[in-house]
């Protein structure tokens, strides 16, 4: 049945191309069958592997937009200067601060807060945290020696060492994560800074726009950092950051700016993750001391134990 | 037809040699394709089955956006209520709810960030084989019958059960108190000391690295959870009964969906790992390649074979053709060589596959060397599996007999179309 119809054909077709250049042709036409196998074959594969092209978010149209819309920056400032003063706006060399921490959840009927004190040693790299409430974690201490980060719960008497992996996970609830504790002193050395304008809707003399973009070599976890910085004082007033991928994944604002000691101290400072609707940290410090004298004991996994 | 099969069967021959080496290139070809899907097709069905034991099983219930970010937030309700649900479902062979979250693990001076799992101690092994992956130590044990037991005191103690890679680098053994610090639900601090009741291997280092198991009532304390759970596990008799499985979940949920106000999520396998599907689906198609290549080589092989042998016997044809015969009859003659010589191929190729692949299929092979170690690293299983599915053979024996005709057509052509006159004096 199927050899008549095969016999029929190569009679016609023979006027149209010369014997040679058809003895050519077939072993092309072989090839090209098995070529649009493989294809065939291929193509399913690759059309499920292709990957949704990223998108600008509104978000993101929106902070590119905020930040064009800058004023040029006054000549002759630097910009590392610039981040150095903002660092010690709110830091001295030694540094005591008592704070609440107030976590806003759409998960929580009632906020949840958290009060701690806190003692910095900015040059040595090194500080402790002591939680005093709530009662479940009253004592709970957090000692920086960088590059470690320690952790001690009383209620069960073990000191932790906070590794690596842990890094993003949120510090005690809040938006704040076990990273912001620790590499909150490498903004000047790990950065590279640029002065990308003024913006006249911040501070009373404007707020200059820095942009901190970590250096290679760098192990932080933004892609970049912008931040307002008051003109005058040198204060921050508010930071976005950007995740690798160019998206702005949370702003802290800073607030409440009191005048200590020539230091125009922001006292509220609020995080917001833009990323979860409805999250919110505020930090509002009820006391600030600037160059205290802090016992070196009081930096030691040791001390870390004593809660007394 | 009988006549020009006899004598296209006599010629093919009369080169027996030549025919027999052709003949078992054929041979050889179907019994590598054969052997080649029907092991891929094994390795992935143990890939899939593999999988969906360690995983979220064949379907998956949860919160709404869960599977995005990971986390406490996104939920699905586990009470008596989605229980029965969930167990009235058509198809499911074991249901499990499972709770999944981050927590710091602890001991003497190591730590590590760990995934920690809360599990139904008994319906967890309806569902994935995490039970019977312990080498050391027992399996998480319920406290008073399957149900949930309010109190803690009456539960005994806090039990975990670790990979083995976990247990090295925090250098706990059986019985050691591992610490837990983690995040609760409500944004509470959480941290318990966890007993250490087993330790276990798993295929995949990565986990075996960050796994930890406590049981479900555990971590609906230890995170606060309340009547919640991260996802329900659910278990089809096949991969292939994935997908009606998926929605009949999706139907049996639906009414709770609607009078909770929760927004919940049912997934299949190949929505769950979609990296799976696709390196299966990458996996074959470089596999379709290579055999498509064998098997062209194999028509030409045909194709070269008759050439020659239209070749040799061009004075006999051209003889033939000024005798009267027609053309169209000749061509067909040459055709039914080439046929018989792949069908003569093909035949024996399945009777030297199909019995192999008869007592092969099933079995599961563990490899060795160097194979095992570059398997592992991607998680599975050192194994090779075949499996024999009716569309093997049947599939084999078309794309083979497919490629022969095409293979076929030109010597025929060629053998008709030649001149009497020139063909006698060409040899």
């Amino acid at each position: 049945m199927r050899m008549r119809t095969m016999q029929a054909k190569p009679r016609p077709a023979r006027a149209s191309l010369s014997p040679e250049a058809r003895e050519r042709l077939r072993p092309c036409g072989l090839l090209l069958a098995a070529l649009c196998i493989a294809i065939a074959t291929v193509q399913p594969a690759r059309a499920t592997a292709q990957v949704d092209a990223a998108t600008p978010t509104p978000d993101a149209e929106a902070a590119a937009a905020e930040l064009a819309g800058l004023e040029p920056p006054p000549a002759g400032l630097d910009a590392r200067n610039l981040a150095e003063r903002a660092l010690r706006a709110l830091r001295s060399d030694t540094t005591y601060m008592s704070a609440r921490m107030i976590v806003t959840s759409p998960r929580l009927t009632s906020d949840r807060v958290v009060a701690f004190e806190s003692w910095d040693d900015l040059p040595g790299k090194r500080s402790l945290i002591r939680i005093q409430s709530p009662s479940k974690d009253r004592g709970t201490g957090f000692l920086k020696l960088t590059p470690n980060l320690w952790m001690y719960v009383p209620r069960v008497e073990r000191t932790v060492r906070i590794p690596p992996s842990m890094m993003l996970q949120s510090w005690m609830g809040s938006d704040f994560t076990n990273d912001d504790l620790v590499n909150e002193s490498s903004e000047l050395d790990d950065y590279e800074h640029a002065l990308l304008g003024v913006d006249r809707r911040l501070g009373e003399a404007g707020a200059h726009v820095l942009e901190y973009r970590p250096l290679e070599r760098a192990a932080v976890v933004w892609g970049r950092i912008v931040a307002w910085l008051d003109a005058k004082t040198g204060t921050p007033l508010r930071q976005d950051f950007y995740d690798e991928d160019g998206e702005r994944v949370r702003t802290m604002v800073f607030e409440d700016l009191r005048a200590q000691g020539g230091r125009h101290v922001p006292h509220r400072w609020q995080l917001t993750p833009l990323d979860k609707p409805g999250h919110r940290t505020v930090i509002e410090i009820d006391e600030f001391r600037f160059d205290v004298d802090i016992d070196e004991e009081i930096f030691t996994t040791r001390n870390l134990k004593k809660t007394g | 037809m009988a006549v020009a099969t006899r004598l296209a069967w006599r010629n093919v021959w009369r080169n027996p040699r030549r025919t027999a080496l052709s003949v078992a290139a054929t041979v050889f070809a179907v019994v590598l394709v054969m052997l080649s899907v029907a092991m891929a097709a094994g390795v992935h069905e143990k890939m899939i089955e593999d999988a969906v034991r360690m995983a979220s099983g064949h379907v998956a219930i949860s919160g709404e956006g869960y599977r995005e970010e990971l986390t406490l937030e996104e939920f699905v309700p586990w009470d008596e209520e989605m229980a029965a649900a969930v167990d009235g479902i058509e198809g499911a062979e074991g249901a499990a709810p499972r709770i999944s979250s981050f927590a710091l693990a602890s001991f003497a001076d190591a730590s590590r960030g760990v995934m920690v799992l809360g599990v139904d101690p008994v319906r967890e092994p309806t569902v994935s084989d995490l039970p019977s992956r312990i080498a050391e130590g027992r399996w998480l044990e319920p406290a008073s019958g399957p149900g949930r037991t309010h109190d803690p005191g009456a539960r005994g103690r806090r039990s975990i059960v670790v990979g083995r890679r976990l247990a090295d680098h925090l250098g706990v053994g059986l019985g050691d108190e591992v610490l837990l610090y983690g995040v609760a639900y409500t944004l509470e601090t959480a941290y318990e000391l966890f007993e250490v009741v087993g330790i276990m291997r798993l295929p995949d280092p990565r986990l075996e690295r960050s796994l930890a198991l406590i049981r479900l009532d555990d971590a609906r304390d230890f995170y606060v959870y309340g009547d919640r759970a991260s996802e329900i596990a659910l278990r089809a008799s096949s991969a292939a009964q994935a997908r009606a499985l998926r929605d009949a979940a999706a139907e049996a949920v639906a009414p709770l969906e609607a009078a909770r106000g929760v927004r919940l999520e049912v997934l299949d396998y190949e929505a769950l790992m979609p990296e799976l599907v696709q390196l299966i689906l990458i996996d074959d198609a470089g596999m379709y390649v290579l055999l498509a290549i064998l098997v062209v080589v194999v028509g030409f092989g045909i194709l070269n074979t008759i050439l020659m042998a239209i070749l040799e016997r061009s004075h006999e044809l051209g003889v033939i053709l000024a005798l009267g015969l027609p053309p169209a009859r000749l061509f067909r003659m040459v055709y039914l060589e080439s046929l018989l010589l792949a069908g003569v191929g093909l035949a024996i190729g399945l009777c030297v596959a199909i019995p192999v692949l008869a007592v092969l299929d099933g079995h599961v092979f563990l490899l060795g060397g160097d194979i095992a170690a570059a398997s592992e690293l991607f998680g599975m299983e050192p194994t090779l599996v075949f499996e024999l599915k009716p569309m093997n053979p049947v599939g084999s024996a078309v794309t083979v007999f497919a490629v022969a005709s095409m293979a076929a057509l030109y010597p025929a052509w060629k053998a008709s179309a030649s001149s009497p006159v020139s063909a006698m004096r060409s040899l």
